[in-house]
């Protein structure tokens, strides 16, 4: 048995759940009195304006960044705003996987590396083990030919994918995406959703920042918008885009929606 | 409005070839306007002149055999005569002859290790190199100390070349960890680490390299203990180790530096911990940017040995020194001069080849 296979469900089924969390940037107050849940195998999109602080909240989740008030409860581990550790920062780590905006694959890495480095070496799993799951998972992304060349070498849309497999070599039960298809050029933007869909029909609990509304409204259970960094309005995506009911979300999608 | 579709596709072809003809081509580069051109005569013409006038003195006049400064009459030409004379210990200080093969398997083992370093540099990583800096230095104390089956030989004998070798080598052996540490140092999380290794560098980096020299050469000896001692080989050693770890600490501060927050977020949600993201995802990256930037420091190390023949340690410069005021050799400035572009000569081979390596690490990346 690995570390990783010893699932434990929470109570409630509930994945993260986030209490009264505000965070500032010096005076700059960038999430205020967030709470949020995320039940098990919900897929939450968050949208709104640059600067509404949903990437901050986002890495929040995984305690890439530290918040001055407020508790959060993720997979199980607790933790209060004045008691950020690291040992809390790895145990959430080992459970959360991220992507990244601008993938962050490890350039001096094959691709197979950058899926066994974390697991080998972060949690002790068998490195025959975890390569036979990284073949896998490459093969599930669509890139199984390209797992011995280096990052530079590939495209940034298979550089995503990836990095998608990366997270999900560390078998995580909650993978956060921060704008995972804001850097790619358009004609790669659908090769990834595909992707983040077909993980999501698995059952995958996936919080995702994007601005791509075609994929909130397809996959989302629920949507979140942000602004100003305060959860505006929270609803399924049927409503959520039909039925928006405040001015600023309406605005927004007006915005978003037109072209 | 008019439509446009092209019929076929336009296939690839080869690029012109440049058909300037090389005269043409010169002329545009050195004569492009009156004055350019009134420059490049006058650079051209100032040129062969030194030229022809050192080359007089270095072949024409030079004397090249003979066993003492009667060999050089005049100073019209180089005395070659003094270096063929006294090539040796120059190159090996006052190591015993017997044992003089120690001294020449440390020569051939470095030049195997330079000619190794050249060649993989086209296709394999850079830092790969670093190991052999750590382990070489130490293998060559071992075989030039003795002990054992091999007789002791004093560090104060060793000399000349010999002993520029080995203190640019132990100094980086030395100055390259170090340096990491103060680098690595500065950025820790404890503020009297942070603050200390701060302090080191930036001092060491004020202060002239010579005034280090003379502060371990003078000054450390009158502060230790009575009974206890170091010897000043070693405490050269020392200074030269620890100017140059402030050196390199900027230079792995810079490298740390070039890895982006989004690695080291990446290593943290893949589980890594604090240590293995340095050890697997920051140090190699960052060891991989600064290689060229250390070579440039080894440049620095080999040129500044020759500092130590002022506190009296004999390198290279030291044992040319010496040989110049042997009974035999003493007199003429010519004679020391022959010595001193002898020196100059060695140096620029040692530090052109350098400097050529680090220029390719530099294109590779």
């Amino acid at each position: 048995m690995t570390p990783h296979s010893a699932r434990t469900e929470e109570p409630g089924g509930r994945v993260a759940s986030l209490r009264g969390i505000n965070k500032w940037y010096d005076a700059y107050h960038v999430l205020r009195d967030i709470d949020l849940d995320v039940a098990s195998g919900e897929r939450v999109v968050i949208c709104g304006p640059s600067g509404s602080g949903k990437s901050t909240l986002v890495r929040t989740v995984n305690l890439l960044e530290p918040f001055q008030q407020g508790r959060l409860e993720v997979c199980g581990v607790a933790v209060a705003a004045d008691a950020i550790t690291r040992a809390a920062h790895r145990a959430v780590n080992r459970r959360v996987g991220m992507v990244f905006q601008q993938f962050n694959l490890f350039p001096h890495m094959t691709v197979l590396q950058n899926l066994v480095v974390g697991p080998v070496w972060g949690s002790g799993v068998d490195r025959k083990e975890i390569t036979e799951l990284a073949e896998q998972y490459l093969r599930r992304v669509g890139l199984t030919d390209q797992a011995h060349k280096y990052p530079a070498q590939l495209s940034g849309g298979q550089q995503q994918r990836v990095a998608i497999a990366r997270a999900l070599c560390t078998r995580p039960r909650l993978i956060l995406f921060d704008e995972p298809t804001a850097s790619l050029d358009p004609e790669m933007v659908s090769e990834v959703l595909q992707t983040m869909e077909s993980l999501a029909a698995d059952g995958m609990t996936m919080i995702v920042v994007t601005h791509e509304m075609g994929f909130a409204r397809r996959v989302a259970d629920r949507v979140i918008f942000m602004d100003q960094g305060q959860i505006i309005e929270t609803a399924p995506p049927d409503d959520f885009f039909d039925r928006p009911q405040t001015p600023r979300l309406r605005t927004f999608l007006s915005r978003v929606l037109t072209h | 409005m008019t439509r446009f579709v092209r019929p076929t596709p336009i296939e690839p072809r080869r690029a012109p070839v440049a058909a300037t003809p090389l005269a043409t081509r010169l002329t545009r580069a050195l004569f492009p306007t009156p004055a350019m051109s009134a420059l490049s005569l006058a650079l051209v013409v100032f040129l062969a002149f030194a030229a022809w006038r050192f080359l007089q003195w270095a072949l024409v006049h030079a004397h090249w055999l003979g066993h003492s400064s009667e060999a050089c009459p005049t100073d019209m030409g180089a005395c070659w005569a003094f270096v063929v004379a006294r090539w040796r210990p120059w190159l090996v200080g006052n190591y015993p002859s017997s044992e003089w093969w120690r001294a020449w398997t440390c020569f051939a083992a470095f030049a195997l290790f330079w000619i190794w370093a050249v060649w993989r540099s086209k296709h394999a990583r850079p830092q790969g190199v670093l190991p052999g800096f750590i382990l070489l230095p130490l293998a060559f104390f071992a075989l030039l100390m003795g002990g054992g089956p091999l007789p002791y030989v004093a560090p104060t004998l060793w000399g000349g070349l010999l002993l520029t070798l080995v203190v640019t080598l132990a100094t980086f052996a030395t100055a390259l960890p170090l340096g990491l540490a103060l680098a690595l140092g500065r950025r820790s999380r404890l503020w009297a680490v942070r603050w200390l290794s701060a302090a080191f560098v930036e001092g060491m980096r004020a202060v002239p390299l010579l005034a280090v020299l003379f502060i371990a050469a003078t000054l450390v000896p009158m502060f230790l203990p009575a009974g206890f001692s170091i010897d000043l080989f070693w405490r050269a050693v020392i200074a030269f180790a620890l100017f140059n770890a402030a050196m390199a600490a900027e230079v792995f501060r810079g490298g740390l530096q070039s890895v982006g927050r989004g690695q080291i977020e990446a290593a943290t949600t893949v589980g890594l911990s604090h240590l293995a993201t340095l050890r697997l995802v920051v140090l190699p990256q960052a060891l991989a940017a600064v290689v060229p930037a250390l070579v440039n420091i080894m440049i620095a190390v080999i040129k500044e040995t020759t500092l130590l023949s002022i506190v009296g340690v004999s390198d290279l410069l030291g044992a040319i020194e010496i040989g110049a005021k042997s009974p035999d050799w003493i007199g003429e400035a010519n004679i020391l001069a022959s010595g001193y572009v002898f020196l100059a000569a060695i140096y620029l081979a040692v530090c052109y080849g350098l400097s050529r390596y680090s220029r390719r690490l530099e294109a590779r990346r």
